[in-house]
């Protein structure tokens, strides 16, 4: 059977209490890898390692991985190339026992910009058609998450040009805008600090506006020709564009589309009898015409 | 000829014990690689008041799928060393980074167990064109990093990312992940 006296007790106490302090060191040493919170992308910087003695460094980034012995009690530097992408970094050191921090790189100054136009062609005078959207990134490409005020800049082919400035959020911008009531290409440019890029949109004539045509007669057959198309901004509606006439007789019901060329459309239709012709473009119609009395 | 009727008789004789064989064969492959293949993480989506394009539900399901395999095949990759693991769902930077990454960890002889214990996604912006969506994940990750067989480390924090997504013909991409300090769930 075992006793302990006071004294063994106390002498117990006191050894426990070295024992701590030999291992208390270590314990301190792993709580003491110091790295900063953040860097930015591409800056090197330095760890401090306390302790004596060899051990292995790894750094484990979002692309990058480096092992490599180091000597404690020194600098351990990291280069600009080891922290070139943003994220989080996972620092280890193993000596007798690991130790672990982790730091977080963050994007540099914005470098690069990520720039979409929606859509590529857009009818005139529409509210909300042209969206732009912008991402901003720094020079190795990580997402530039601080808030950046991007400019866009709106250059019409006539009438004066205008700009909207967006923040960023989460590194994307993004503008909605009514299209301008000339048709012609409008440049889109988003411009940051020094870093510009700029697309085209191309602004076409929107549905035809008052669409008129007039008939001509010569015996059973008539021909029709439409008044020059143009939208009601009075941009010519582009050739190609279908116009469609139909016409009602005795022989029945028929259609013909037709392609606008320079400016105007027409057809010829054979008539017996009463007639009556009607014109469309698209979703507007235009006026009718009644040929050799009512129907 | 006489050898070209044999041989149509034999291939006759074997023809219907080969297609059993074979079909036995593929099920059982299939059995084995769907036994085989980890568990999709889970992936929950939130995408409530998103602009300036509201998501589909249909998108948003497809979404939430191929970023949980995302997920899987990136785990199994880092585990393995495999770039090849990563599978389809990743583009682009992510996709480029990735596999830098996996080849330095072989070259250093490190590897990292991901455990997974889902994805909390929200969407943050989804562009009018449907060309682009912005996620923010609050990942809750176990990751162990090892070298060789020896545990380096254990991580078990939450973890954010700030995610690019893109449409594909039939999937949504991995372009851009990025992680940043993540706050306390």
């Amino acid at each position: 059977m075992m006793r302990t006296s006071r004294g063994d007790f106390t002498l117990c106490k006191r050894l426990t209490g070295l024992a701590l302090l030999c291992v208390l060191p270590s314990w301190a040493r792993a709580a003491e890898l110091q790295v900063p919170a953040s860097v930015e992308a591409g800056q090197a910087f330095s760890i401090p390692l306390e302790g004596s003695g060899q051990a292995t460094f790894y750094l484990l980034g979002p692309d990058h991985v480096v092992k490599r012995s180091v000597s404690l009690g020194s600098e351990l530097p990291i280069q600009s190339g080891d922290v070139r992408t943003a994220g989080r970094y996972q620092v280890i050191v193993c000596g007798s026992s690991c130790t672990s921090a982790g730091f977080e790189v963050k994007a540099a100054q914005p470098a690069h910009l990520s720039f979409f136009l929606h859509p590529s062609r857009v009818p005139v005078s529409t509210p909300g058609s042209i969206d732009a959207t912008a991402f901003v990134f720094d020079r190795y490409f990580n997402l530039v998450l601080t808030p950046a005020a991007v400019d866009f800049q709106i250059t019409p082919a006539s009438g004066a040009g205008f700009s909207r400035q967006v923040s960023t959020r989460h590194g994307a911008a993004w503008m909605r805008m009514d299209s301008t009531p000339h048709e012609g290409r409008v440049q889109v440019t988003a411009v940051l600090g020094n870093v510009e890029e700029a697309r085209v949109i191309q602004q076409v004539a929107a549905e035809a506006c008052a669409l008129r045509m007039k008939a001509v007669t010569s015996g059973d057959m008539v021909t029709l020709e439409t008044e020059p198309v143009r939208d009601c901004s009075g941009n010519a509606l582009p050739d190609g564009t279908v116009v469609s006439f139909t016409k009602i007789d005795k022989a029945g019901k028929s259609t013909v589309d037709t392609p606008i060329k320079k400016g105007i459309a027409r057809v010829q239709f054979s008539v017996r009898g009463p007639a009556q012709i009607s014109v469309a473009c698209g979703v507007v119609l235009g006026n009718e015409v009644a040929l050799g009395g009512k129907l | 000829m006489k050898n070209m009727a044999e041989l149509t008789l034999a291939v006759k004789n074997i023809s219907p014990r080969f297609v059993k064989a074979a079909t036995l064969v593929i099920a059982a492959c299939a059995l084995a690689i769907a036994q085989s293949s980890p568990e999709l993480p889970q992936v929950h989506l939130d995408a409530a008041g998103l602009a300036p394009r509201p998501v589909e539900e249909l998108t948003g399901t497809t979404i939430a799928r191929h970023y949980a395999l995302a997920w899987r095949d990136l785990a199994s990759a880092l585990e393995s060393g495999r770039a090849g693991g990563l599978g389809d769902e990743f583009v682009g930077f992510a996709k480029d980074r990735l596999v830098q990454r996996i080849g330095e960890q072989n070259q250093a002889g490190v590897h990292v167990r991901i455990v997974d214990h889902g994805h909390h996604l929200k969407a943050i912006f989804y562009s009018t064109d449907g060309s682009a969506m912005q996620l923010l994940d609050q990942a809750e990750l176990e990751i162990q990093t090892f070298d060789g067989n020896k545990l380096l480390d254990t991580q078990n924090a939450p973890h954010e990312y700030i995610v690019l997504v893109t449409p594909g013909a039939d999937r949504w991409y991995v372009r851009d992940l990025e992680e940043v300090s993540a706050k306390p769930f």
